[in-house]
C-alpha cells in the first residue's frame, strides 16, 4: 500500500547517521577524563573525600563536638557521592558542555543504542536500552526483597525467637516493603513504559532521551543507599516503610539512609513521569489521536500525573524527618511543638496515590494482553480511559483511611470513608469491562492470559477486602493486624506483581528478539498462583482473630496458620527462579520471535522483534483504533516497509519450543 | 443458546457463591467473640461487607472461569472474537450498582461510627499511658494505678490515651476497636463491654525494638468483683503509703511487665520478679533498674525494658530497691 509520510513531524530523521562522524568533543578525551566507569572509579571517590573534608573541616572549625558525627556525614554523603558519581558517569556530560557554552553537536546520537551488552551498562540515552536497563536492575531488587520476605516467614514460621532479633526482624520488613515498593514495583513499570511507550505511539524515542538517562542512573542509587544501611552501625532502616515519627526520630542512623534513599528514588520516578507526559503529548504520530491511543499508554499518562502531583509529597516528608534529626527542628517533636500525625497526612497524600501508580500501569496491560489473546476490541474503551482519570481524580482524596485510628480530626473519618469506597466504582468498571473483553472471545492461553486473569482474581480480593478497610468501623479492628499484610499483598503481589509478569512475558519476545519457554512459564504461573494463596490468604484470618503486623514474635495460637504461611512463602520464592531461569536461558537460546508472534495491532507489533535502533524508518500514520479485532480490513497503523499489521495470521506460528 | 449460556453461568456463579458462603460463615470462625456493644455494632457492618464482597466475587469468577472454558480457540482457530466495542446499557449498569452499594456500606458504616462514638454523660474514665514497652491505667477517681485493665460489665467507659514517647495503638480484639496513642495529643476510646472474661490488650503500631511483647490484658468482671478489686488495690496503695518503695513499683506501672505477688504485678513481658530476684544483691537489683541492658535476663530479648527508670528520684530508688529485695527475699 502507498503511504504518504506527512512532513514536519519527523524531527528524528536527521541525524541518523551522525553517530559514524565525529564523536563529540567530551568523548574525545583521554580515558580517565571520558566519561564512563574509569573517571566514575575516580569522581565518586574524589566526592566522599570532599564532603566528608567539608563537614569535618567545618565542624572542627566552629568546635562541634564530635567532629566525626555520622548522621550529619550520611546526609552529607547521600547528597554529593550520588553527583560524583553521576558526573564521572557522564550524566552531565552534555549539559556541561552546553551551559558552559562549549560546541556541542546540534543532533548528538553518540549516546544511543547498544551494539554489545557493555552499551548497557553506560548512560545510554535509547529508551529500549533504557527499558532493559530498568527491567534487570529492577528484577534485580526483587529478587533481593524477596529473599528479606523468605528470612522474615522463616522466622514467622514458628512463635518466639528463632533466627534473628528484633532488632533485625523490623530492618528486613522495613527494608523489604521499602525495595518492593520504591526498587521494583514503581520503577518496573517506568522500564516497561520507556520500552513500549515510544513504540506504541509511533516515535522515534522519549521527549528527552538525556534526561531519561539520567532518571534510570538514579535508581541504582538509591537501591545502594537502602542496602548500604545493613552495615552502617545500629543495622537496617527499621521502623517501617511508612517511618513514622517519633519513633523514625529515636532508632539508629541507619534510618537516614531510608529517608535520603527515598530522594533519589522519588526523583528517578519524577524526571520519567514528565517524560512520559511530554513524550504521550507532543510525540504521538500522525493519527494517533488521544482516543485511539493504546489503554497502556492512557494508563501511564494518568500515573505520571499522579507521580508528579503526589511525589514531592513523600519527599518532602523525608526531609522534615531529616530536617528533625540531623537540623534539630521540630515538626514531628511533640516536646518542641511538632504535631506527630501531621507527618502521616504528608505521608499518605503520596503513598496512598502511590498504590494507584503501582496499579494503573498494570491495568493498562492487562488491556493489552486481554484484548490481543480473546481477540477482541477492549470493551467500552473511552470508558476504561476515562475510569483510570476518574481514579487519577479521587486518588487524592482519599488519604486519611489509612488513619482512621491515629488520632486525626474525628469528623475527617466520614468524608475520607466515602470517597474511599466510591473509588471502588471506577475500578469495578475496569473489572466487568475486562470480563465483557474476553466474553465471547477466541482466548487464547498464553502465559501472559495467564497472569491477566489470575490478576483479575486475585485483584478482585484484594479491592474487596479494601472494601472492609475502607470501612471506619471495620477497620477499627482490622487496621494494623495481618489483615492489612493480606490485603496489600493480594492488590500488590496479586495485583501489581502479576501484571508485570504478564507484560513481561507479553514483551519479552519483542525485547529480546527470542521466544520464551511456554511450558516454564506456565509452571511458573501455577506455583505462583497456589502458593500465593496460600501465603497470603490465610493472613486475612489470623489477622482479623486477633494478630497485629510488624511482630518478629506472636501468640502461641496462631502458630500453625503462620507455617503454612510460610511453607507457601518458600515455594512462592522458589518459583520465581523458574522465571530467571525462563528469562536467562530463552535470551540466550530461544527461538527466535517474529515480529508479531501475537498478531496484535499495536504498532510496537508491526516493527522487527527487537525493533531497530531508531525505531521507524518513516514516520508511522495511525489510521484506526488499536483493538479493532474481527472488523475484517481494519487497521491500526500504516507503516511504510513495516511488516504487515492487521489481523492477518503470521505464517509460522511460535509454539512452546 | 444464549438463554442456555445464561443458566450455566448462573449455576456456576451460585455454586461458587455457596462455596464461599460455607467458608466464610460457617467453615471459619473469623472474627474472635464479640464482647463490647460498640462491637456487636461493627460485627453488622461486616457481615454486610461480607455478604456483598462474596456475591461480586462469586459473580466475578464465574464469569472468568466460565469465559475461559467456553471461549477458548481451538488451537488452529485463527479467528477473531465478536468485535463488540460496548454497550452502554451495560456500563451504566455495572457503575450505578457498585455505586449504590458501596454507598450502602458507607451509610451504615456512618452510622455505627456515630452510635459508637456517644456515651452517656456519665461514663466512667481510665487514663491510658503507653510507654515503650508497657501499658498502664490509671483510675483517676479512685486514685488507682495498674498494669491491667480492670473494668465492670456493662458500665460504658471512656479510655484516654496518651503516648510517653512514640505512637502505640491500644487493640481488644473482642471489643473490635482501636486507637493510637499519640505523643503530644489526647485520644480516645469508648467502649461498653458486655461480656465477662479476660481479654489481651495488644499494641498494634510498630513501636520499636519490644513491640512484639508489648501486651496486657483486660479483666471484665461483674459489678461486686469489680467492687472488691477497687477495694484491695486502694488497700495495696494506702498500704504503700508508708512504703515509698511499693507505691513506686505500682505507680511506675511495672507490674505491666513484671509479676510480682505483693503488689499485684501481673505483666509477662519482662521475668517474673518473685523468681528472679531471688538471692539478688541491692546493687544487683538496683543495676537492673537504671541500667536494664547491663544484665540481661535468659529468654528475654535485650532493649525492652525502658532505660529511663535513672530520673527516679534517689529517695524513691533506694525505697523501690529495698522493697524489691526485701519482698523477694523470704
Amino acid at each position: 500500500m502507498a503511504t504518504h509520510v506527512l512532513d514536519g513531524h519527523g524531527h528524528h530523521h536527521e541525524g541518523h547517521d551522525d553517530h559514524h562522524g565525529p564523536p563529540p568533543p567530551w568523548l574525545q578525551r583521554g580515558p580517565l577524563r571520558r566519561g564512563g566507569w574509569l573517571k566514575a572509579l575516580w569522581t565518586t571517590p574524589l566526592s566522599f573525600g570532599l564532603a566528608t573534608a567539608f563537614i569535618c573541616g567545618l565542624r572542627a572549625l566552629t568546635n562541634w563536638d564530635p567532629v566525626w558525627d555520622l548522621e550529619v556525614l550520611l546526609v552529607g554523603w547521600t547528597v554529593v557521592v550520588p553527583f560524583g558519581f553521576l558526573y564521572g558517569l557522564g550524566a552531565f556530560d552534555y549539559w556541561l558542555y552546553f551551559v558552559t557554552g562549549r560546541k556541542t553537536l546540534p543532533e548528538d546520537h553518540s549516546g544511543h543504542g547498544a551494539d554489545s551488552w557493555k552499551d548497557y551498562f553506560r548512560v545510554n540515552t535509547d529508551h529500549k536500552v533504557i527499558g532493559v536497563q530498568y527491567a534487570v536492575t529492577t528484577f534485580f531488587f526483587f529478587l533481593v526483597a524477596g529473599l528479606l520476605a523468605l528470612f522474615l516467614r522463616a522466622e514467622l514460621a514458628e512463635p518466639g525467637s528463632q533466627f534473628v532479633d528484633s532488632n533485625t526482624f523490623n530492618g528486613f520488613t522495613s527494608s523489604h516493603a521499602t525495595i518492593m515498593i520504591f526498587l521494583f514495583i514503581v520503577p518496573v513499570f517506568a522500564g516497561m513504559g520507556n520500552y513500549v511507550i515510544p513504540l506504541m505511539i509511533g516515535a522515534a524515542d522519549m521527549a528527552y532521551p538525556k534526561l531519561n538517562a539520567l532518571s534510570f542512573w538514579l535508581l541504582p542509587i538509591a537501591g545502594l543507599m537502602m542496602l548500604a544501611s545493613f552495615i552502617v552501625p545500629g543495622g537496617a532502616f527499621n521502623a517501617g516503610w511508612t517511618n513514622y515519627p517519633p519513633l523514625a526520630e529515636h532508632v539508629q542512623v541507619g534510618n537516614l539512609l531510608f529517608q535520603m534513599g527515598v530522594q533519589w528514588a522519588g526523583a528517578s520516578s519524577i524526571l520519567t513521569a514528565l517524560n512520559f507526559i511530554v513524550t504521550i503529548i507532543t510525540m504521538r504520530a500522525p493519527g494517533m489521536t488521544f482516543w485511539r491511543m493504546p489503554l497502556l499508554v492512557w494508563a501511564n499518562f494518568t500515573t505520571s500525573m499522579l507521580v508528579v502531583l503526589a511525589t514531592p509529597f513523600i519527599a518532602g516528608s523525608q526531609f522534615l524527618l531529616t530536617f528533625d534529626r540531623v537540623l534539630h527542628t521540630n515538626f514531628f517533636v511533640p516536646e518542641g511543638g511538632g504535631y506527630v500525625v501531621g507527618y502521616q497526612h504528608i505521608f499518605w497524600f503520596y503513598s496512598h496515590p502511590a498504590v494507584y501508580i503501582m496499579l494503573l500501569p498494570g491495568f493498562g496491560i492487562i488491556s493489552e494482553v486481554l484484548a490481543v489473546f480473546a481477540r477482541k476490541p477492549v470493551f467500552g474503551y473511552r470508558l476504561m480511559a476515562l475510569s483510570l482519570v476518574g481514579i487519577l481524580i479521587l486518588g487524592f482524596s482519599v488519604w486519611a483511611h489509612h488513619m482512621f485510628v491515629a488520632g486525626m480530626a474525628p469528623w475527617l473519618r466520614i468524608p475520607m470513608m466515602v470517597t474511599t469506597l466510591l473509588i471502588a466504582v471506577p475500578t469495578g468498571i475496569k473489572i466487568f469491562s475486562w470480563l465483557a473483553t474476553i466474553w465471547d472471545g477466541r482466548i487464547h492461553m498464553r502465559a501472559p492470559m495467564y497472569w491477566a486473569l489470575g490478576f483479575i482474581s486475585m485483584f478482585v480480593i484484594g479491592g474487596l477486602s479494601g472494601i472492609f478497610l475502607g470501612s471506619v468501623p471495620i477497620d477499627q479492628h482490622a487496621s494494623d493486624t495481618y489483615f492489612v499484610v493480606a490485603h496489600i499483598h493480594y492488590v500488590l503481589f496479586g495485583g501489581s506483581v502479576f501484571t508485570i509478569f504478564a507484560g513481561a512475558y507479553y514483551w519479552f519476545p519483542k525485547m529480546t528478539g527470542r521466544m520464551y519457554n511456554e511450558r516454564l512459564a506456565k509452571l511458573h504461573f501455577w506455583l505462583t498462583f497456589v502458593a500465593f494463596n496460600v501465603t497470603f490468604f490465610v493472613q486475612h484470618y489470623i489477622g482479623l482473630d486477633g494478630m497485629p503486623r510488624r511482630v518478629a514474635d506472636y501468640d502461641p495460637v496462631y502458630a500453625d496458620w503462620n507455617l503454612v504461611s510460610s511453607l507457601g512463602s518458600f515455594v512462592l520464592g522458589a518459583a520465581q527462579l523458574i522465571f530467571i531461569y525462563n528469562v536467562i536461558v530463552s535470551w540466550r537460546s530461544g527461538a527466535k520471535a517474529p515480529a508479531n508472534p501475537w498478531r496484535a495491532m499495536t504498532i510496537e507489533w508491526q516493527l522487527p522483534s527487537p525493533p531497530p535502533k531508531y525505531n521507524f524508518d518513516e514516520v508511522p500514520r495511525v489510521v484506526g483504533g488499536p483493538y479493532e479485532y474481527g472488523i475484517p480490513g481494519a487497521r491500526h497503523v500504516i507503516l511504510e516497509g513495516g511488516s504487515e499489521l492487521s489481523t492477518t495470521p503470521e505464517p509460522a506460528r511460535v509454539g512452546a519450543h | 443458546m444464549r438463554k442456555k449460556s445464561i443458566i450455566q453461568l448462573l449455576i456456576l456463579a451460585v455454586g461458587i457463591g455457596a462455596a464461599a458462603f460455607v467458608i466464610s460463615f460457617i467453615g471459619i470462625p473469623w472474627l474472635p467473640k464479640v464482647g463490647s456493644e460498640q462491637g456487636e455494632r461493627i460485627d453488622t457492618v461486616y457481615v454486610l461487607a461480607s455478604v456483598i464482597s462474596l456475591v461480586i466475587f462469586a459473580i466475578v469468577a464465574a464469569a472468568s472461569l466460565y469465559a475461559i472454558f467456553k471461549f477458548r480457540a481451538k488451537p488452529d482457530d485463527e479467528e477473531d472474537g465478536k468485535p463488540t466495542h460496548g454497550h452502554t446499557g451495560l456500563e451504566v449498569v455495572w457503575t450505578l450498582i457498585p455505586t449504590l452499594l458501596v454507598t450502602g456500606i458507607a451509610v451504615w458504616s456512618g452510622v455505627v461510627v456515630v452510635k459508637n462514638d456517644r456515651l452517656p454523660a456519665d461514663h466512667m474514665v481510665v487514663e491510658v499511658t503507653a510507654a515503650q514497652f508497657a501499658w498502664s491505667f490509671t483510675y483517676p477517681d479512685l486514685n488507682i494505678t495498674t498494669g491491667e485493665l480492670v473494668l465492670p460489665v456493662d458500665e460504658p467507659v471512656e479510655l484516654q490515651l496518651r503516648s510517653n514517647d512514640v505512637i502505640h495503638s491500644f487493640w481488644v480484639p473482642e471489643w473490635r476497636q482501636k486507637q493510637d496513642a499519640v505523643p503530644g495529643i489526647l485520644t480516645t476510646y469508648r467502649i461498653t463491654p458486655n461480656r465477662e472474661g479476660t481479654f489481651a490488650v495488644i499494641c498494634t503500631e510498630l513501636c520499636g525494638l519490644g513491640h512484639a511483647v508489648m501486651r496486657s490484658q483486660t479483666r471484665v468482671l461483674p459489678q461486686a468483683e469489680y467492687d472488691q478489686w477497687v477495694a484491695e488495690q486502694q488497700a495495696a496503695v494506702d498500704g504503700g503509703g508508708d512504703n515509698l518503695g511499693k507505691a513506686a513499683f505500682v505507680n511506675n506501672g511495672c507490674g505491666s511487665c513484671h509479676v510480682l505477688a505483693d503488689a499485684n504485678g501481673t505483666g509477662t513481658t519482662g521475668p517474673n520478679l518473685d523468681e528472679a530476684l531471688v538471692g539478688q544483691t541491692p546493687d544487683a537489683v538496683r543495676e537492673s533498674i537504671v541500667a536494664p541492658s547491663a544484665v540481661v535476663t535468659e529468654g528475654y530479648p535485650d532493649n525492652v525494658m525502658p532505660k529511663t527508670y535513672d530520673t527516679l528520684s534517689q529517695d524513691e530508688l533506694d525505697a523501690l530497691v529495698d522493697y524489691l529485695v526485701k519482698t523477694t527475699s523470704g
